[in-house]
């Protein structure tokens, strides 16, 4: 089913800093987030159902996101996430990490 | 910590809208498979595939469900939730465990809590005054001999003066007043207190003033006597009348003026005594007239002292320093003879820890209630082995649940969690009716180790203390019976289990130790108690036997206060005389007399007697009327009894008893002899007119002192006019009280109501302390031996069943049915054996504990000892026979099928 390329499974943490970046332009709800990692990845990533939805609940627990029920394109009563300033700075650290950490797998890749 | 609030505050929510968390988690699911459907469809997908593709993209829309709504969830609290009412399903499926479960332990906590509130209220609560952690008590020590906590006023008025460490120093004794009222005269507890009692505890009073050192003058201030009342005397006296200050008291003939009146939760510095009248002690030598206790200076010791430590000072250093004081306080009171006496053995003050304020009681009943602690100690121990191997047993029964649990996913730690949460139901619920009886029975158990000590009250009420206590208590009970069982019931191979059923325990038979040791424990513990009650019991029936020299039985006293009165000389007898006859008149009254003492009601007279230069021996007196030794049933050896004609002018008499004749004359009759009193000044002597039996006088369980007995008829006066009625009465005695009220009014309308008390009555009291303990330890030794038989049949029920096959499989065999009864009956003599010889021991080395308490019995005694083993062994051969004789009814054939 939706694995994520044939790059093995997205670790919790980077699904976490995509939802962020995801949001990063406004709210959406899940459907949209799922969408835009997979078209701004090129196909490459595909969000799972079974995964992005208990993130998102576990984001709003913990502060990350609040959520507000609105209503979608085609009319439709849907859930709207959004980033709240703990969001924010939580995405700054996080694509800090990931900088540095790819960097560094990218040199060891790159050593002969 | 934030983030922690936050998430605990949406779970909260998410607890208080379960519905609308479903509802939405729902609809966004929704909305996403719809969003993904018209993606589909626009890509050109065909219908029934579309289906089919978002059911693969979704999977199993509950389980999506469950994952989220266990985000929104509390999970250990629901978990615990679940675990709790599984619990109490399983609790109530046995309803027999559990209860005997609960009984067990309530028996246990509440015992210790009954007492430890006891102690609490005797022994450890501070006074509800200001800063009690300041107060200090005032004792004397003497080499060799107990603490000695009463002060003469001289020696107090010394330690008052100096003060040195203390703020304040203070003094109180407590006594009875006679109050004139309206309708005669009332007999009034109360308190005579120094200048500075009240700053000292420093609690305002309602109304009014306190005394102050300006009212503790000879005299009183200016405006004469002042006096304190209590709120509970103010209202049944003044009706609460707001203008109670200034109004005129009047007791035991001295006219006072209300003061002040004090709040209801001050009761003074004894916590145990409600007094309502606080007068001062400079007014004690115009109450007491002539023959007042201060007056008597180093001669009387009456008064308790307690003082407030300066507040660098420490306890220590403040023992020190009055310790230091002694001899400039003792300086110029005593002769010098007496001063060096005193210095020979050491005497000097002390200072103890003051918070819990002072009462004598308290150094009668330390020990007493320490030991009834110890045999509740005893008592919990034993009910959480109980339960714990009763939980054990049951742990190996419920083996294939458990196990079916553990297969099915639970795991160690869950099922631990949910044992551990029935052994807490079973700790808490066994608490909850611990505490509920606790206060009820501790009340009653106090009222009835301190009767004869007068008027006392304890406050056994459950205060922060006790409740801490059977918490604790409880905690420590509930870890003890749930922790072992839990673990052991947890710690098998799942596997072999869930294989082979009951057959693959047996193989573990043997390892299984621990149980045993537990009920040998308890076996062990069970003797300890019946052995130290037999002592104790044995100890009272010889204290009892021992005899008190005198038929107290049919025995009333009848006790009158003329104290107040202003009866003199001849018109006492006169009184007297007249009381005698009406008395006699009375239905059912065999013959009356008058005792100036009572036996065993804490007033004692001594004095040295001697045969003219010879070397004198102490003796106690009594006075006492005509008739005396008839009416207590004291057997006249030699000589006559006392007459009413026996008066001041036919020269002084007097009758010993055997102990005193035969210390005075060893080898000559004491008839018509003269006897000296060593001590009076000019010399007064006595002839001696008669030999009598003896009688016991303050103490039952000494051997009765030397005794003299003189005439009321050639009273001095020196004691003043009380005496007391004592009345011999055949059969079923009319009202004898309202009787002798009446009589007494007729004759003397000020006179306070008498108060009736029967012998019996009096000799019980006097050993309060030892039959509290008896019966106690009594109680106890019963519940220990049924808790134990519980156990034995409980423990040996649960193995047995499980053997149920295996005996089947013997009997299928051959084995006869004795042989099977003696199998499973053996298996626990092994233990009652080795219980038994284990508490033997430890009763031979702990019994010694109890020797200060026991009368006449060794704390060895061989005849307890057996008799405890012998109703141990009944007990546990009748517990282990029960399962064992229906062992052998089990039908082989069925045993072996239904497995």
């Amino acid at each position: 089913m939706g694995q994520i390329a044939d790059t093995g499974e997205l670790i919790q943490g980077t699904l976490e800093m995509l939802i962020l970046k995801a949001l990063l332009r406004g709210p959406l709800h899940g459907y949209s987030v799922a969408e835009w990692i997979q078209q701004t990845s090129q196909q490459m990533l595909k969000v799972e159902e079974g995964a992005l939805y208990p993130a998102l609940h576990r984001m709003e627990l913990r502060g990350m996101l609040k959520s507000q029920w609105g209503t979608s394109d085609n009319n439709r009563r849907a859930k709207f996430y959004e980033l709240t300033a703990e969001g924010q700075k939580r995405l700054h650290v996080e694509s800090q990490r990931w900088a540095r950490l790819s960097s560094a797998v990218a040199f060891v890749m790159q050593a002969s | 910590m934030a983030q922690n609030l936050h998430e605990f505050l949406l779970r909260l929510k998410a607890l208080f809208h379960k519905h609308r968390l479903d509802r939405d988690m729902a609809d966004e699911l929704a909305f996403h498979q719809a969003m993904l459907q018209k993606r589909l469809v626009e890509q050109g997908v065909p219908r029934p595939d579309i289906d089919a593709a978002t059911r693969r993209a979704f999977g199993n829309p509950s389980r999506w469900h469950e994952r989220l709504r266990e985000l929104w969830q509390f999970r250990t609290l629901e978990n615990l939730a679940r675990d709790t009412s599984f619990s109490f399903r399983i609790l109530r499926k046995s309803p027999g465990f559990t209860f005997v479960a609960l009984m067990t332990l309530a028996l246990g906590v509440g015992a210790n809590t009954t007492v430890f509130s006891m102690i609490d209220g005797l022994l450890l609560r501070p006074l509800s005054v200001p800063d009690s952690g300041r107060l200090a008590t005032l004792g004397i020590y003497v080499v060799d001999s107990p603490t000695y906590y009463s002060f003469s006023v001289p020696l107090f008025r010394g330690l008052e003066h100096r003060r040195e460490s203390f703020e304040q120093v203070f003094a109180f004794g407590s006594r009875t007043f006679q109050v004139r009222g309206t309708s005669g005269t009332e007999s009034v507890d109360g308190q005579l207190v120094s200048g500075d009692f009240f700053s000292t505890l420093q609690i305002p009073p309602l109304l009014g003033r306190t005394l102050t050192p300006i009212d503790d003058q000879k005299g009183g201030n200016p405006a004469g006597f002042g006096v304190v009342i209590s709120e509970s005397f103010w209202q049944r006296w003044f009706n609460r009348a707001p203008n109670v200050i200034g109004q005129k008291l009047e007791f035991d003939n001295t006219v006072f003026t209300v003061v002040g009146v004090m709040p209801k939760r001050f009761i003074g510095a004894d916590p145990l005594a409600r007094p309502n009248i606080f007068a001062p002690l400079a007014a004690e030598p115009v109450l007491d007239g002539a023959h007042n206790l201060t007056d008597a200076g180093i001669h009387a010791w009456w008064l308790t002292v307690m003082g407030r430590m300066q507040p660098a000072v420490t306890l220590l250093q403040a023992n020190a320093q009055v310790a230091a004081s002694t001899s400039a306080v003792l300086h110029g009171l005593a002769s010098p003879e007496d001063l060096a006496h005193l210095e020979e053995r050491r005497m000097h003050f002390l200072a103890e820890n003051g918070s819990a304020g002072f009462t004598y009681v308290r150094t009668v009943f330390r020990k007493p209630l320490m030991a009834v602690f110890a045999m509740c100690g005893g008592i919990l121990l034993l009910a959480c082995l109980n339960l714990a191997s009763l939980l054990m047993a049951r742990g190996a029964a419920r083996q294939p649940e458990l196990a079916t649990r553990l297969a099915l996913g639970a795991t160690r730690r869950r099922l631990m969690q949910q044992l551990l949460i029935e052994s807490l139901l079973i700790a808490l619920m066994g608490t909850a009716a611990g505490l509920a009886v606790a206060p009820m029975v501790s009340k009653s158990l106090t009222v009835m180790l301190l009767a004869g000590q007068g008027n006392q009250q304890v406050d056994t009420s459950l205060d922060i203390r006790v409740f801490a206590f059977a918490a604790l208590a409880s905690i420590v009970a509930a870890l003890l019976v749930g922790l072992l069982p839990a673990l052991q019931a947890t710690s098998k191979g799942l596997n072999e289990q869930i294989k082979s059923g009951q057959h693959t325990t047996q193989a573990h038979e043997h390892r299984r130790v621990l149980p045993k040791i537990m009920m040998a424990g308890e076996v062990a513990l069970a003797l300890m108690l019946v052995v130290g009650a037999g002592l104790l019991a044995s100890s009272l029936v010889r204290l009892y036997r021992s005899g008190v020299g005198f038929d107290p039985k049919g025995l009333d006293n009848i006790s009158f206060s003329l104290d107040k009165l202003p009866l003199k000389g001849d018109a006492v007898l006169q009184f007297y005389r007249q009381l005698e006859d009406g008395l006699r008149r009375q239905p059912g009254v065999a013959s009356v007399s008058f005792a100036r003492m009572v036996p065993f009601s804490h007033f004692v007279w001594d004095d040295d007697l001697a045969v003219s230069t010879a070397k004198p021996v102490h003796a106690y007196f009594n006075q006492v009327g005509p008739d005396y030794f008839q009416t207590m049933r004291i057997p006249i050896f030699t000589g006559r009894d006392f007459n009413w004609s026996d008066t001041a002018s036919t020269g002084l008499k007097v009758i010993l008893n055997q102990a005193a004749a035969k210390g005075l004359f060893p080898n000559r009759s004491p008839l018509g002899q003269i006897i000296i009193d060593v001590n009076s000044k000019p010399v007064v002597r006595y002839e001696v007119i008669g030999v009598v039996g003896n009688a016991k006088y303050e103490d039952l369980r000494a051997t009765a002192p030397a005794t003299a007995y003189l005439p009321m008829t050639q009273d001095d006066g020196n004691q003043g006019p009380s005496y007391n009625a004592v009345i011999r009465t055949n059969g079923l005695p009319g009202p004898l009280a309202n009787a002798a009220r009446a009589l007494a009014q007729g004759l003397e309308p000020a006179i306070p109501a008498p108060m009736l008390t029967p012998m019996e009555r009096t000799v019980d009291e006097s050993l309060s302390a030892e039959r509290t303990m008896a019966l106690l330890a009594f109680f106890f030794a019963a519940c220990a031996l049924s808790v134990t038989a519980v156990g034995l049949y409980g423990t040996l029920a649960y193995a047995t069943a499980r053997r149920t096959s295996e005996i089947g499989i013997r009997m299928a065999l051959g084995a006869r049915r004795p042989q099977v009864v003696a199998m499973v009956f053996y298996q626990n003599a092994g233990v009652a054996l080795t219980g038994t010889a284990i508490g033997l021991l430890a009763a031979l080395l702990a019994s010694r504990a109890l020797s200060s308490f026991l009368y006449g019995t060794s704390a060895r005694d061989p005849w307890v000892f057996a008799g405890s083993i012998v109703a141990l062994a009944l007990i546990a051969s009748a517990a282990s026979l029960l399962p064992a004789l229906r062992s052998a009814r089990i039908n082989p054939i069925s045993a072996i099928r239904c497995d």
